[in-house]
């Protein structure tokens, strides 16, 4: 697990990825309960599940997920955000369109996630912060390095609308430099989505 | 209020200073998160820079119609940027937008720009500043800036050449092509030797040959003011131009005749 802050920004974040995850219908299922129950139990569960749970697939290099997280934070410290919550703002950065329940959709949990990036952004750290994260998603805690291994390109490039582009087939390139080609142009679709046309 | 984007401001350094903007070197990440598989580590401390390019206030500007100018800049220059990307022109990736305080956040090209390297001198810098220091070296013998890059300057023009069709053919035009606006990326980068267009301030999305033609215009005249001998290296990049246009070519080239003859006549009379 990794706990940061940028010196410019008023946030504290908290990440980890875990891989492989067996449960993700029951983590799916938790956090639309928790959106559900009413009282004091229902405050209870919804810190339990205060994360955003990204889909490790869709992530194409840690500068990828860097970046949504920055143009979130930054939103929220903006007073701009364009959805609930600072979390869900992460998922929206990621989607390449406005439409922000696909983006949960999409990058989000879902029942066959098998690879989990856990998020916790907060105006202090959380000293029990991994506790919380291993009580919602079990499986083993991989270093961020693991993201390059658990992409899944085909998805990648259909969300992104990646075929179509002529920087794909540029005549010549390796597949080891077209998935940097692809990660270029998501990160910076990721970068500049507050004023993609 | 201090915002989030002015600390990070504060915290960078400067690199140049243009009559829209300032440009700074910054780091956006903590280290922590640096150690990514598919960047490059900087030789410092393994953290990767990014520029930072801050459209400052205009005093004699209304506030609000800055404003609004501002963000429209910023907008119009990373979706410039994006489309180049999405068609193959080398342009810096995107890092961060904040139309808000005018900024926008660039992947740092590691290189140097095409006017240095024929040795035009840094931008705005005096011309004959240089000191010829005759001492016991054997630094008589003038060494090819383009040798560290593994490339001929006439290699570098047919890089350029080749850059400016894939943009123009995806209906870019760039709007201020000059030497200052091309960085001749290191070898030694994730992404290898590349020519990279910088500085999509002035870009616009445009089908017209007239256009495209302007913008080579606009490339031979700072090419003719920089750089001794420019005929040829004008040269070296339109044929390389010519061949990546396709039948794109002939109408652009056309107006081209068109724009440089009216260029010819406004000279003589102005
Ligand atoms: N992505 C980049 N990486 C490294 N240096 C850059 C980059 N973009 C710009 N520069 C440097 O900063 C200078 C000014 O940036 P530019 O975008 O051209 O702004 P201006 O509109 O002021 O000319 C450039 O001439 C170049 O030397
Ligand atoms: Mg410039």
């Amino acid at each position: 697990m990794l706990s940061f802050h940028h010196h410019h920004l008023p946030a504290h974040i908290h990440l980890a990825l875990f891989h492989p995850v067996s449960h993700a219908a029951q983590i799916r299922a938790r956090i639309v309960r928790a959106s559900q129950l009413e009282g004091p139990e229902g405050d209870a569960e919804r810190e339990a599940v205060n994360f955003a749970f990204i889909d490790a697939r869709l992530i194409t290099s840690t500068l990828h997920l860097q970046t949504a997280i920055h143009q979130a934070i930054l939103a929220e410290a903006q007073g701009a955000l364009r959805t609930k919550t600072v979390h869900s703002e992460i998922l929206w950065a990621l989607s390449p369109n406005n439409n922000i329940t696909e983006a949960i959709r999409r990058f989000g949990v879902s029942d066959n996630t098998t690879a989990l990036i856990v998020v916790r952004v907060g105006s202090s750290g959380i000293p029990d912060i991994e506790h919380r994260m291993k009580a919602i998603a079990t499986g083993d805690i991989r270093p961020l390095s693991d993201l390059s291994k658990l992409t899944d390109w085909a998805t990648v490039k259909k969300y992104y609308k990646l075929n179509a582009d002529p920087a794909m087939k540029a005549p010549g390139l390796s597949p080891e430099q077209q998935k940097l080609v692809a990660d270029e142009i998501v990160v910076s679709t990721v970068a500049m989505k507050s004023v993609a046309a | 209020m201090e915002s989030a984007t002015s600390r990070l401001l504060a915290s960078a350094i400067q690199v140049s200073q243009g009559a829209e903007a300032k440009v700074f070197k910054a780091y956006l990440h903590p280290c922590e998160f640096a150690s990514s598989s598919t960047s490059p580590s900087d030789a410092s401390d393994g953290r990767t820079p990014i520029l930072l390019k801050y459209r400052f206030h205009k005093h004699y500007r209304h506030p609000t119609l800055d404003t609004t100018l501002t963000k429209a800049r910023v907008a119009g220059e990373a979706r410039a940027i994006i489309k180049c990307l999405r068609h193959g022109v080398n342009v810096p990736g995107i890092r961060m937008v904040d139309t808000a305080q005018g900024v926008l956040g660039l992947e740092w090209i590691d290189g140097k720009s095409i006017r240095l390297l024929l040795g035009g001198g840094a931008e705005g810098e005096d011309e004959t500043t240089e000191e010829e220091t005759e001492d016991d070296s054997h630094e008589i013998e003038e060494e090819d800036p383009f040798d560290e890059y593994g490339i001929s300057e006439d290699d570098a023009m047919r890089m350029i050449g080749t850059e400016i069709a894939k943009m123009h053919r995806a209906d870019i035009v760039h709007g201020d092509l000059t030497t200052s606006n091309m960085i001749l990326r290191h070898p030694s980068s994730a992404k290898g030797l590349q020519l990279v267009l910088i500085d999509f301030g002035l870009a616009y999305t445009s089908t017209l040959a007239e256009d495209k033609a302007v913008d080579l215009y606009v490339l031979e005249r700072a090419f003719a003011s920089t750089h001794p001998a420019s005929e040829l290296l004008v040269a070296s990049v339109l044929k390389a131009y010519q061949e990546h246009m396709g039948k794109e070519w002939l109408p652009v080239s056309k107006r081209l005749d068109d724009v440089r003859l009216r260029g010819r006549k406004r000279s003589m009379v102005g």
